[in-house]
Formats: C-alpha cells, structure tokens, sequence
C-alpha cells in the first residue's frame, strides 16, 4: 500500500480524471468570488475607517495570530503531554473526561472572564453586567468539578471491572 | 519542522474532523453574516429597502441569533485551530507563491476571525479597548471573512469532498497519526540523517514519545467531538437567557438579565449619557409633527388625550439582549393621519438628545403604517421612564433598539 507524504491515499485515477476539470472550475469559481468577497470587505474599512485608525486593526489581527500560534496553542499541548505522562496508569476514558472538562471550563471562562475585567471599568449603566459573574464562575466550576468526578468514577470503576474479567486486555 | 508536526500528531488532527468541526463553523459563520447584514441594512437601508414587521419579534430573533451563534464559535473555531495546528509548521514553509497565498490567506483568515468574535463578544458589553471603531470595522471584517472563507473552502475543496461523508476516514484512513509518523521520520532521516535531531530538541522529543499513548483513536475522537459539543452547548446555554426566555434561569454570564433595569427592562443609553435629561423634563416640552409644510405640536397631555392602543412588543438590541414589555401610547399611523400624511411617507424621528448617531433616524412606511408602532407614552403599566424615553418614545416591531428613539422631540414626513 502506498502513503503519500501527508499519509493520505490517492483515490483512483478514474475518479480523478472525471472530476477533476468539474472539481477545478468549482474552485476557480470559489477563488474568484472569495477575492471579490475579500477585496469588497477591504474597500467598505478603507472607505469607512480613517486611514490613521487602519494600523491598529492590521495589529490587532497579528496580535490575535500570535496569541493563539504562539501562547495558547503550546499551553494546550504542553498540557495534553502533562496529562498523558500523568495518566500512564489511568484509562483513557478517565482521561477523556478529565481533559474534556478542562476544556470546557477554559472556554466557558473565556466567555466569562471578560465579564470580570469590564465589570471594573464601570459598565456605561446598571443595567449592562448586572450579575456577580465572579460567583457564578465559581459555581460553573464547581459543579463541572462535581460532574467530572463522578463520571470519572463510574468510567474508572466500569474500567477496572473489565480489567479484572478480562486481565490479558488490561481494559485498553 | 517535521518533528514538530510529529509531536503534534493525534487521532482528532485529521481531515475528517478538520471538515466535521469546519462544516459546523462554517455554518455560524455564513448565520452570522446573514443576521449582520440583515442588522446592518434594517440600520442603513438601502433606498429601495422595505422590511417585514412580522413576526413583530424578529429582529429579537436575528439578532439574538446573531450573538449566540457568534459566542458559538469560540468554542468551534478553536476546536477547528486545534485540529489544523500542525499545519502550522509545514515544511518547507513556503513551496511557491500558490502556497505562499494560501498560508497568507489562512493567516488572516484565523487572524481575522478571531478578532472578529473577540470585538462581537467585547461589543454585547460596551467594552471597546481597541483603537478603532466597532461598527465600520466589525461590518468590513465581516465581508472579508465570507470572503475568505469562500476561498478556503476553494483551496480545500477536494479534502472536504472526499473527507464530508461519515466513515471517509476510517475505511481508507484507519492509522492516520502513524502513517504521518512513518512519513514524517523518512523526511527526517533525509534531512538529518538520523530520524531524530539531537541535542536538547532531541531529548524533549524523545521525552514526549515515552509517553505513552492512552487513548485509543476512537475513544480520542468521541472524546474530541464530545467536548466540543458540550462547551458549545455550555456557553450557549449559559449566555442565551439574555435573549431566549427558557434559558432565563441558567443566564450566568450573559452580559444582560431579563427583568433587571427601570420598569423591568434593561437600558442601553442613559438619559446621562445622552444629555437630555433638562429637556426631557421640561415643563415645555412637545412632541412636534411635520408633514408637507404643516406642522403640529402635542404636549404630553395632549397625546394622552389621543386614543391610546396598548401592545406587547420586544425591546431587542443590537447587542443581542431583548426583554418582552407592554407599551402604551399613540399610533404613529394616527397621528400621520391627523395631518393628513400621504400613507407612502417614511418618516425622519428626532430625538432630544443632540449628539449620537441615532439621534436622527428613519422609519419606512412599512412601520409608520403598522398598527402596532405606537409613540409610547407609559411602559409596562407605568409613565414611561425617563431613561427609557420620557416624555415620549417610538416603539415599533421588529426593529433593533437604536432605532426605538427614546426622548422624541419631533416626527417629519420625509
């Protein structure tokens, strides 16, 4: 069997031949209204943005490239190899999990620690941020602290019964 | 670079799930564009623009949806990052001005979006840290992102057509991180001689392939999609009570609270913040009306003494938060008529409140002449509140809350 560099599989070269002139106009046509698309978004901000404020959105688009390429990216990776070496003797369902949770409290803080930071500054009205968000992202932890033990415990115990009905598969 | 992209080899960084978590994300974002542009015209029509005033909470719903499907893809979009992330370190990192293009478009591609969801989200809290303005810059990233999200579905178009079906992966596919290890080491045993470079990178390497491997490839992939799902389904589920009554109890981090603000409904600009506190107060105040070279003036009492109709009409905001709330008040279409206003005239609605960029606005036909847009008077059984208008203020289906002129001073027929 052969492997290409990317460890993909050509398909068959009947298939290619008879779609490949469609599958290229199809594409010719998406590049060719996705350039429009792009080039019309470029003129409505230069049109609408004066030139002096342009810089600070160029910079604010690197700035999210390199927050997310070169910090958050590396922290998630280096914790998924954390979690691996730490769970060598775990199941991976319990890994799942617990690496599932983290994620999704990550995220839902994402969302909610914003919250926090505006809160100081003096929202323009009472009405705007009127929730004690610090507290409910406590609770929000606390009770995904709460699931995520649980169901590690049932995945554990469910592991651990298997791995002792069936020893040679070690439940993996 | 190769061993790189080795390290990061894992069953969920494959093509199947780079199209599933794409096809998801470009979705909310073809929603989001959608919802915006219908948002952006109902603000600046276009000449010929009419818009339907049914259902009367619509806008409430497209807007609504607007953010929700915006807080939606935080989650997607770094879960679609995650997937592609050792594309980054493609080697050799430019093989020609084709790829170099394509690299160059998906960089701004995830740059762009990325701060387009962060100035959205930053925006349903009036927090604005960028040196930039909001609305020019978030409606021309919007075009560019469409765009450039055609594009990328046009560069990827035969992965996403081979990988859209389910079992694509599996049946042609089935050790994906180890087919991208065995490839990748003959790359490095061309480029270094030896499968592994030495040295400090060598040992980490080495150290991150003594790990062992505990998750099997499916139990990694359900666990993948399953996360992904449910932080979706949290921070929708944890932000939408804003707009989306059921969700109401479980509203923890939305920036809005139903219920909560003068007379149970939240404010968005303050009579302080707007200048018009003295004026609205006066003691002289009227509501004037003008059409065609005639002119009216009504104090409160007056338009008090006007037949009065009472509806229930959402306040839905741009920022996506709506609170349901019973007005009372004078038909706009009743008092056009009482000057005799041809039933085609938009009308131009002033506010007291002299600077601002809803200070003036329009009103099509389409809403002058609904029997549900009152000039209200009193809200949710109360005189109107000063900071939601008082003495009088338009309210009119399915439109966004800026252009609910609060502290009207007076109605022309255009």
């Amino acid at each position: 069997m052969t492997t290409s560099k990317t460890g993909l599989n050509p398909p068959p070269a009947g298939i290619l031949a008879s779609t490949s002139r469609r599958m290229r106009n199809i594409r010719l046509a998406l590049l060719g209204v996705g350039v429009l698309l792009l080039a019309w978004g470029a003129f409505v901000l230069f049109d609408s943005v004066r030139l002096t404020r342009i810089p600070g959105v160029a910079l604010w688009i690197a700035a999210a490239i390199v927050l997310h390429d070169a910090i958050l990216a590396p922290i998630v990776f280096a914790f998924g190899i954390a979690l691996r070496r730490a769970g060598r003797r775990m199941t991976g369902t319990v890994i799942a999990i617990v690496q599932g949770a983290i994620v999704v409290g990550s995220i839902v803080s994402l969302i909610a620690v914003p919250t926090l930071v505006a809160k100081n500054f003096a929202p323009a009205n009472p009405t705007v941020l009127p929730l004690n968000y610090g507290l409910n992202l406590a609770i929000f932890w606390l009770l995904l602290a709460l699931v995520t033990v649980g169901l590690s415990a049932w995945a554990f115990l469910r592991w651990r019964s298997s791995a002792e009905a069936f020893p040679d598969d070690s439940g993996r | 670079m190769y061993e790189t992209q080795r390290a990061l080899a894992s069953p969920v960084r494959n093509p199947r799930m780079a199209t599933v978590i794409g096809r998801l994300l470009g979705a909310a974002f073809l929603i989001c564009f959608g919802t915006g542009l219908y948002s952006h015209f109902l603000q600046e029509p276009l000449d010929w623009m009419r818009f339907p005033t049914r259902p009367e909470f619509l806008y409430q719903v497209t807007q609504g949806t607007h953010i929700i499907t915006g807080i939606a893809c935080f989650p997607l979009l770094l879960a679609k990052l995650y997937i592609v992330f050792p594309n980054l370190f493609a080697y050799p990192p430019v093989r020609g001005l084709v790829h170099f293009l394509e690299r160059a478009s998906i960089a701004l591609f995830v740059g762009a979006s990325l701060v387009q969801i962060t100035m959205g989200l930053l925006n349903t809290f009036q927090w604005y840290p960028w040196p930039f303005p909001f609305r020019q810059v978030h409606f021309a990233l919007g075009w560019a992102l469409i765009g450039l999200l055609v594009i990328h579905i046009g560069v990827k178009l035969p992965v996403i057509t081979r990988y859209w079906s389910k079992g694509s992966l599996d049946s042609e596919h089935p050790e994906d991180a180890a087919s991208v290890d065995r490839a990748s080491d003959a790359e490095a045993v061309r480029l270094w001689g030896s499968s592994r470079p030495g040295g400090v990178t060598g040992r980490v390497l080495d150290y991150i392939d003594a790990t062992p491997r505990t998750l099997t490839n499916s139990v990694s992939r359900r666990g993948f999609l399953t996360t992904v799902g449910v932080a979706t389904t949290a921070v929708v589920a944890l932000t939408a009570g804003q707009t989306f009554t059921p969700l109401n109890a479980v509203n923890l981090f939305g920036p809005r609270k139903k219920g909560i603000g003068q007379q149970g409904v939240p404010v968005n600009r303050t009579s302080e913040q707007a200048k018009v506190a003295d004026a609205a107060l006066a003691a002289g105040w009227t509501l004037t009306v003008a059409v065609a070279g005639t002119e009216r003036s009504f104090t409160r009492s007056e338009l008090l003494a006007l037949p009065q109709t009472e509806v229930q009409l959402p306040i839905a905001c741009v920022e996506g938060w709506s609170q349901m709330a019973h007005w009372r008040g004078v038909r706009l279409r009743d008092l056009a008529d009482l000057l005799s206003a041809d039933p085609d005239t938009s009308f131009r609605l002033i506010s007291l409140e002299e600077r601002g960029s809803f200070s003036k606005t329009e009103m099509g036909r389409e809403y002058v002449r609904d029997p549900l847009t009152l000039v209200a008077l009193e809200l949710n059984g109360e005189t109107l509140d000063l900071e939601h208008g008082y003495p009088a203020r338009m309210i009119a289906p399915g439109r966004p809350g800026v252009l609910q002129t609060k502290w009207l001073s007076r109605i022309e027929a255009i």
